[in-house]
């Protein structure tokens, strides 16, 4: 707004991130055993140990007020630091600075800095946080199974090892509602095409019977899942936005006509590893795959995690950690799976082509809406334009985006149905509405509607992309 | 082993007195009836037909030797041929003279070979120089020709079904030419010639009658020819040769059985299968023409199953001379003495005992064992005559095995071969519900009607026999259980066939008995179990075990489009009494809606915020459609009203002015 | 002087807000003030709106929202206003006024013994916290100071823990329950909240209970003592005027005009009014300054010496001062009082009486001089006088029997309740709450929720123009535009047809109620 050709805006990046647990260094002097994980890693120590303090201190402070539930985020003028407590006595800890304008002054004065503490949402920062932990806990387990692995230095290793490029991956600016989710974005498919994948699934997992369970994506959207909800969540985010982006070549979405000329010649067999061997003919071939942690009744199993692709569509194998994995079974499956999956992922695209003929070509929406059902973290959204781990484009202006997530904060409050109509300084109209564990959202640029036209427009929007569903008017 | 027989002889034969010098025997195709002539009549004529009622006896004047005897259809009229000249009949029809009237052939110098009847008034005379088609009429006691052919013959064959006689022309006997017979007409059908392994120098007769037999499969007429092996053609081994004879058209040759061996062999069709007996081997084979898909022209097949005896027979001693204590006698297959008639019949004349005549069945459990290959399993069941239960107990067998390795291929195809049948099924009776009535499950019965030709095995039929016991099953994988289930909904789905509700419970009863919510959570995002109430209801129910469960049925309803009270009920059943008003405003008619209800549910929540906001809502209606805020006495809200004066005082009642 | 400072200081406040709107504040009012449209529509002009004053307004009229947020202001403000001061007013006063003002105030000792530790003192849905920059206990709403000095010890910490790194704290967030920091030195302000109220309100209140402490001190008195004392118990000083601040809390959560930053009128024929006005503008005198007529706490009249106005939050801080006290009744009072919106330097004098024992009219008349006792009272017999010979003051008596009105005039179904803010004369009106809300728990909550709407609609960095929530227990629906502030509730059943054309019809009531329910033409001496 101010007409600053002198004016430099900043946006909100990550200043620290660290990982302590106090009952590690009670005593005098002995501080710094009580951090596990500090980045930067080149802050002085005792400002380390002053920064835990500070939390600690807070933590404390805020007990006195309310002893059970735990402080989550701390405001100041020039960041937030936002606490998470995953496991008893284990602190994770990210200080995010405000996004801040630099105004150069002339007179070679040095440049007057305001800070815009109001931009940043604790929602949105707070599930980043968790969500770093959960993707920890994919690949490593708990804190404490660490611990008593290997006391608290296998802990800082694995830490370490983890933390050091997650947090790189971490792109805080780009970060909205979406990440409150944490939804997962399901492929529309019609039933028989449906029914197909499942036998698939079913046929393979009972001839390599080894597979404990299976999750079938398409276009980075899920189609099957055997894993229980929260893991699937977690490991459809990094499927999404670590491993998938990695290994996005010539094939892109959609491009799915097997008769496109092959590197290996086979026109029927488009299967790969994207975890594991790169090249199955290769003698060196190492037989190595990631290995996750899911929630079992009883606390949590070990598997190996195969990922294969064939064209668009993806099948996750997960195979318990304590078999080991031979070259002949990767052959086995390969052999077996590259052709179906070949197949199926044509079929899969024929299909949908078809549906989309029929539902009418894919014209610019004119209202952007986010969707999100919190029964099975089915999300929708047509204002992010493929999120990946690099970049969410997002197609509306921030502004709007955060007004979104202020709406989402009124509703996460109670536990009720409720709709607010908000219509922005800018003119736009911003609907949230909510009804029984869903969440829809809708920006509508009408600039002079009134609330009624805008409720039409909002039914209109439902009923024809969620007309399936019961939502109250 | 003896389980392996797939082949039998009927109970209890029809037995007669053995031929002899002075006891005549003979078979008549068309009535299935045996004659048993003694002395040329005079001392009696014993007629069994299929089943013993129809036994008849009678005596006529010995005029010399009977070379053909025969009734009429519906023993009308007896036919009996004592020269190479004419045929004498008699009536029997009753109050029509006895006597008996000769017919001579017309043609001179003409020798009959044969002849039969084509209805029960109508008969044709096969000599060696043609036929002639009469009309009889008995009381009359008179024939008059209708139509006559005149073309050498070396000898004929009657097809009675399909009323054809089929005539062996030219010199080599290997020109076949048929004729059709349909009340009073005859028609002439369109030659062909059977090519012959070896064509003799000179020509010489060279087909025998013996190697031609003409039989009704799947409901087309076929000739078939039993090709001996030769040393000098390069046939190896013997084959049957199926001659198609289409009502009009041409004859085409278009089927080749493989017989893979060699020596004497005698056809029978039973439930439209070719059963060939090899009497060497005392072994039968069994080919169904259908069993593969047509290659093109001439279709060439294996037997179906390996070849086997059919199953061991005693003979019960029948007659007078029964000792009790005697064992039945077994008696010897594949004798020299056998005859063997189209389409089913064997006529044994083992000397010492009398002759019997048996028709000749198929078991088909038998069968079960002896094909390895699912698919073409079903393939052949289906087309078989009471397959039904065998079929069921082979889906359930199958399943047995539990999830050993590639068993789930296996069970796809089963059912698609099954659902291809329901569908084609289901589409007859659309287009034709008359013929239906009876229903698919009584498959016999339908069987009877014109277009079902196959048994079907419907989704009420593999629930009830198959999956529901299944499901029940110790041991096996609940992972095969849902694998199997899903594909059998996968089956029905390729084919359009509108899944049961009771499928979907079992499906949802299996998944929920594992925990498996999330699976059956994602079945229903894909509309996977389709929309109905019930399903619905179903659903709600698990809500206190699966909480998502509850917005999944009222997704459901909604999408019922049907089910509106029932949402409003759902609704005001978890106390959501505003969420049902609003609900019922979103479809439109909330100004005819009992308040009462509302009022009570609301009353009940004890919330006071509540309870205002309703009754007021209800006061602003009636102000809208009646003028006043006032409510009917009719509506019965009496008790609400006093309750709302009694929280918030009656000044803040409406009253008519204020609004 | 002060005041157009306070407009520029405004200005930049509202920048925000403002800068896209297409009829901005800053257009010139007066020859605006000619049009008033009967049927008034929301796009209508500052200044225009239903209850607008005819003349300038008798408030300094500023986005008194962002006054008490912005950082900027005090140091500007007090500067300015000191420098102005000196001249007009006496020089600083001394420590007798203040123990003077004090036993003015009849002592109500409060039940303050809890038990700090206990569950039900930590479950009290607001907590305020005020202490030195020593760390020493000042104020707390519940407990006593004593034992919460280590409480306050940490509070103290943390907010130089963080001031070391050249930072500011702000609040911290738990759910359910948040910690807001305010320091205006030399004092501390920590509100500790259970409710859903933004960061921003809860600093607003802070500020309210900074102002109520400088209003009995003054700014320079407070500097003054602690530049001498660092670690001065300033409790000393207080000691007695916590029910003040105890007060002007329970006030805060009940009181729109102080979410507002308005204050409301007692409903009263304008022909009434102007006799009233008269009569008090009649009545003036060299050190009088301004001259209020209170029923209970709704403003009848207010005459004021040119060229001084009155801020609402001073105004409330008197209403709070009136109506905390029953002192007043027994007689005229007379009593220091810092107006810090005026002047945080320095001391009026307010003569407080009643017009008549019985009666809830209250006269307040505010003198620079702290000898002027006898004039006031002088000028209290001179309206009074007056008044009683008019039958104004017969309607006015008769006005007081019913001081609001129901929602049930305006006409509108499904309407529960509202707020309606005129900007430009800072006055609001309301109806009575209805039936459904008559508990206090009821009122509160339906509080709460215009001060969500109030937040939504004033986010720092998000502002927006209208707001509509539609819930379990109401349907809501608020909107400023350049004129006004609109806080609609409805029931729950009403539709949103109903909302968007309530907006038109409530305005054209007000148009037609304005002369009863504002002040329209307010007098200067």
């Amino acid at each position: 707004m101010a007409s600053g050709m002198q004016e430099k805006q900043f946006t909100p990046c990550l200043l620290s991130f660290f990982i302590y647990n106090p009952t590690f260094g009670p005593r005098e002097g002995e501080e710094e055993k009580k951090i596990l994980f500090y980045h930067p890693n080149d802050v002085e120590k005792n400002e380390k140990i002053r920064n835990v303090g500070l939390c600690e201190a807070i933590v404390q402070f805020t007990r006195t007020f309310c002893p059970t539930k735990p402080a989550k985020s701390l405001h100041t003028q020039k960041n937030r630091q936002f606490f998470f407590e995953p496991e008893e006595n284990f602190w994770i800890v990210m200080v995010v600075r405000n996004p801040m304008i630099e105004k150069l002054n002339k007179d070679g004065k040095p440049p007057t800095v305001e800070y815009q503490e109001e931009e940043i949402l604790d929602t949105v920062y707070g599930a980043v946080v968790r969500q770093c932990y959960s993707m920890y806990k994919l690949f490593n387990g708990t804190f404490t199974r660490a611990m008593e692995a290997g006391g608290v230095e296998m802990l800082i290793q694995k830490l370490e090892k983890f933390f050091y490029r997650y947090l790189q991956t971490l792109h805080l600016q780009s970060c909205d509602l979406l990440d409150v989710f944490g939804g997962i974005s399901f492929f529309p498919l019609d039933k028989m095409t449906y029914l197909k994948i499942q036998s698939f699934v079913n046929r393979v997992e009972e001839s390599l019977s080894l597979i404990k369970y299976t999750a079938f994506l398409y276009n980075d959207q899920l189609i099957w899942s055997g894993l229980e909800q929260d893991d699937m969540r977690i490991l459809y985010k990094y499927l999404t936005t670590s491993l998938f982006p990695r290994h996005s070549e010539p094939e892109l979405a959609g491009r799915d006509s097997p008769l496109r000329p092959e590197v290996a010649g086979n026109l029927l067999h488009y299967g790969r590893f994207l975890t594991g061997p790169t090249n199955l003919k290769d003698p060196e071939a190492k037989f190595r795959f990631p290995k996750i942690f899911v929630s079992t009744q009883d606390g949590y199993e070990e598997l190996h995690l195969i990922v294969y692709k064939a064209m668009s569509a993806a099948a996750c194998f997960m195979i318990s950690a304590s078999v080991e994995l031979t070259r002949e079974f990767c052959e086995k499956l390969d052999g077996l799976v590259g052709p179906q999956l070949t197949l199926l992922a044509s079929d899969i695209c024929e299909q949908f082509t078809i549906n989309r003929r029929i539902s009418g070509p894919e014209k610019e929406p004119q209202f952007k809406f986010i969707y999100f059902n919190h029964m099975n973290l089915a999300e929708k959204s047509t204002i992010h334009m493929r999120k990946t781990a690099s970049v969410c484009l997002t197609s509306v202006h921030p502004d709007l985006m955060k007004i979104l997530g202020d709406i989402n904060c009124d509703f996460a409050r109670v536990d009720e149905d409720e709709e607010i109509i908000v219509k922005a300084m800018t003119d736009y109209w911003v609907v949230g509405k909510k009804s029984d564990q869903r969440e829809l959202y809708v920006i509508l640029n009408q600039k002079n509607a009134n609330l009624i036209e805008v409720n039409e427009a909002v039914k209109k929007l439902c009923a024809t992309q969620f007309n399936n569903i019961f939502f109250l008017d | 082993m003896s389980d392996e027989f797939y082949l039998e002889l009927s109970e209890n034969p029809v037995q007669f007195e053995n031929a002899s010098s002075v006891n005549n025997v003979f078979f008549d195709e068309a009535n299935k009836q045996v004659f048993a002539v003694r002395s040329g009549g005079a001392t009696g004529v014993v007629v069994k037909g299929p089943d013993d009622k129809s036994s008849v006896a009678f005596r006529m004047d010995d005029k010399g030797e009977v070379k053909c005897i025969k009734f009429s259809i519906g023993n009308k009229i007896l036919a009996v041929q004592r020269t190479a000249k004419s045929v004498d009949f008699i009536n029997f029809i009753p109050d029509c003279p006895h006597t008996e009237f000769t017919q001579e052939c017309k043609t001179k110098n003409a020798n009959v070979l044969g002849f039969c009847w084509t209805n029960w008034n109508e008969i044709v005379f096969v000599t060696d120089q043609g036929i002639e088609f009469y009309q009889v009429y008995p009381d009359k006691r008179s024939l008059k020709l209708l139509k006559s052919q005149s073309i050498n013959v070396n000898w004929y064959q009657y097809c009675p079904e399909t009323a054809v006689i089929l005539l062996s022309t030219t010199v080599q006997g290997n020109v076949l030419q048929p004729f059709v017979f349909k009340n009073g007409t005859m028609s002439k059908m369109s030659k062909f010639e059977i090519e012959l392994p070896v064509v003799p120098k000179p020509a010489k007769l060279n087909l025998s009658e013996r190697d031609i037999a003409m039989a009704t499969i799947y409901g087309q007429l076929y000739v078939m020819y039993l090709k001996h092996h030769s040393r000098t053609a390069n046939s190896p081994s013997a084959e049957v040769v199926l001659y198609h004879l289409p009502r009009e058209g041409a004859c085409k040759k278009s089927h080749v059985l493989k017989l893979n061996t060699t020596g004497k062999f005698a056809l029978n069709i039973v439930d439209n299968l070719v059963v060939v007996h090899h009497q060497s081997s005392r072994t039968s084979l069994i080919f169904d023409i259908k069993l593969k898909e047509p290659e093109g022209a001439v279709n060439t097949h294996q037997p179906v199953l390996p070849a086997r005896s059919i199953h061991p027979y005693r003979i019960p001693l029948a007659g007078p001379a029964v000792v009790p204590t005697q064992p039945p006698v077994s008696c010897q297959l594949y004798s020299s003495s056998w005859s063997v008639f189209q389409p089913e019949i064997i006529i044994s004349a083992s000397e010492g005992k009398d002759t019997s005549s048996w028709y000749l069945q198929v078991k088909l459990p038998p069968t079960v064992n002896l094909l390895q290959d699912k698919g073409k399993l079903m393939d052949f069941l289906l087309r078989r005559r009471d397959c039904k239960m065998v079929i069921l107990s082979v889906c359930s067998q199958m399943l047995e095995g539990g999830g050993e390795n590639g068993n789930l291929p296996v069970v796809a195809t089963v059912f698609d071969k099954l659902n291809q049948v329901y569908k084609e099924y289901l589409e007859a009776e659309q287009s034709n519900p008359a013929a239906m009535e009876s229903g698919p499950s009584r498959g016999s019965a339908a069987q009877k009607r014109p277009i079902i030709t196959q048994a079907v095995i419907d989704q009420s039929d593999m629930y009830t026999h198959v999956l529901s016991s299944f499901t029940e099953k110790k041991g096996v994988s609940h992972k095969f259980i849902i694998a199997v289930l899903m594909e059998y909904i996968r089956s029905l789905n390729q084919f359009q066939i509108t899944v049961q509700h009771y499928l979907y419970e079992l499906v949802i009863k299996t998944l929920v008995q594992h925990n498996l919510f999330y699976m059956l959570h994602q079945y229903l995002q894909y509309h996977v179990l389709s929309d109905s109430k019930p399903l619905a209801c179903l659903l709600l129910s698990l809500e206190s075990t699966y909480p998502p469960a509850h917005q999944l049925s009222l997704d459901m309803l909604k999408r019922l489009s049907t089910a509106n009270d029932e949402i409003v009920e759902v609704l005001l059943s978890k106390q959501q009494v505003l969420e049902a008003l609003r609900f019922i405003r979103s479809v439109g008619n909330h100004d005819n809606v009992s308040a009462r209800k509302f009022l009570d549910a609301a009353q009940q929540t004890g919330d006071q915020m509540l309870f205002y906001t309703v009754f007021r809502s209800f006061q602003q209606r009636n102000q809208r459609m009646r003028g006043s805020p006032a409510f009917n006495p009719g509506e019965h809200c009496e008790e609400h009203v006093q309750h709302f004066v009694q929280l918030f005082g009656d000044q803040s009642l409406l009253k008519p002015s204020t609004v | 002087m002060s005041q157009s400072s306070l407009v520029a200081m405004e200005s930049v406040g509202a920048q925000r807000a403002t800068a896209t709107w297409e009829n901005g504040s800053l257009a010139p009012l007066d020859h605006l003030r000619s049009e008033r449209a009967d049927s008034p529509t929301p796009g209508l002009v500052e200044g225009t709106e239903p209850g607008a004053g005819q003349q300038s307004a008798m408030f300094v009229h500023s986005q008194s929202f962002e006054d008490l947020t912005a950082d900027a202001e005090d140091k500007t403000e007090s500067k300015n206003s000191e420098e102005e001061c000196e001249g007009k007013l006496d020089e600083l006063v001394e420590e007798e006024a203040i123990e003077e003002q004090c036993n003015n105030m009849s002592l109500e000792s409060r039940s303050r013994e809890e038990d700090v530790s206990s569950e039900a003192w930590r479950s009290h849905k607001k907590h305020v916290f005020v202490l030195s920059e020593a760390g020493k206990p000042i104020y707390t709403r519940y407990g006593t100071e004593e034992a919460l000095s280590s409480t306050m010890g940490v509070m103290m910490a943390l907010v130089s823990f963080v001031e070391a790194k050249k930072n500011i704290i702000r609040s911290i967030h738990a759910d359910g329950c948040k910690v807001v920091f305010l320091t205006r030195s030399p004092l501390v302000l920590v509100g500790v909240s259970r409710t859903w109220q933004s960061d921003k309100e809860l600093l607003r209140e802070l500020q309210y209970i900074y102002y109520q402490i400088v209003s009995l001190l003054t700014l320079t008195q407070l500097n003054h003592i602690f530049q001498h004392k660092q670690n001065y118990d300033l409790r000393r000083l207080l000691a007695g005027s916590e029910y003040l601040t105890d007060n002007l809390l329970h006030r805060l959560d009940r009181d729109p005009g102080l979410l507002l930053s308005a204050v409301t009128c007692l409903p009263l024929p304008s022909s009434a009014r102007d006799v009233v006005s008269s009569s008090l503008q009649a009545a003036k005198s060299k050190n009088l300054v301004f001259s209020i007529l209170l029923a209970g706490d709704r403003l009848v009249t207010l005459v004021r010496k040119k060229d001084q106005f009155l801020h609402h939050i001073d105004l409330h801080l008197v209403f709070n001062l009136v109506g905390s006290s029953s002192s007043f009744r027994e007689g005229e009072g007379w009593t220091p009082i810092c107006l810090p919106k005026f002047n945080t330097a320095g001391f009026f004098h307010a003569h407080i009486s009643y017009l008549e024992p019985t009666s809830e009219l209250c006269l307040i008349l505010i003198s620079t001089d702290r000898e002027d006792f006898f004039n006031m009272s002088d000028c209290k017999q001179r309206i009074l006088e007056r008044l009683s010979k008019r039958s104004a003051y017969q309607t006015m008596k008769e006005a007081l029997q019913c001081p609001s009105y129901s929602v049930v005039q305006v006409g509108i179904p499904e309407l529960r309740h509202f707020l309606y803010k005129s900007k430009s004369s800072g006055l609001y009106t309301s109806p009575q709450f209805p039936e459904v809300y008559q508990s206090d728990q009821e009122q509160e909550r339906l509080m709460g929720l215009y001060q969500d709407l109030h937040s939504f609609l004033h986010h720092p960095s998000r502002p927006l123009r209208s707001f509509y929530r539609c819930g379990e227990t109401e349907n809501l629906l608020a909107q400023v535009t350049s004129g006004f502030e609109l806080y609609l509730c409805f029931s729950p059943l009403g539709t949103k047809a109903l909302a968007d054309s309530a907006v038109i019809k409530l305005l054209k009531w007000i148009r037609k109620e304005e002369d009863r329910l504002f002040i329209l033409n307010p007098l200067t001496y």
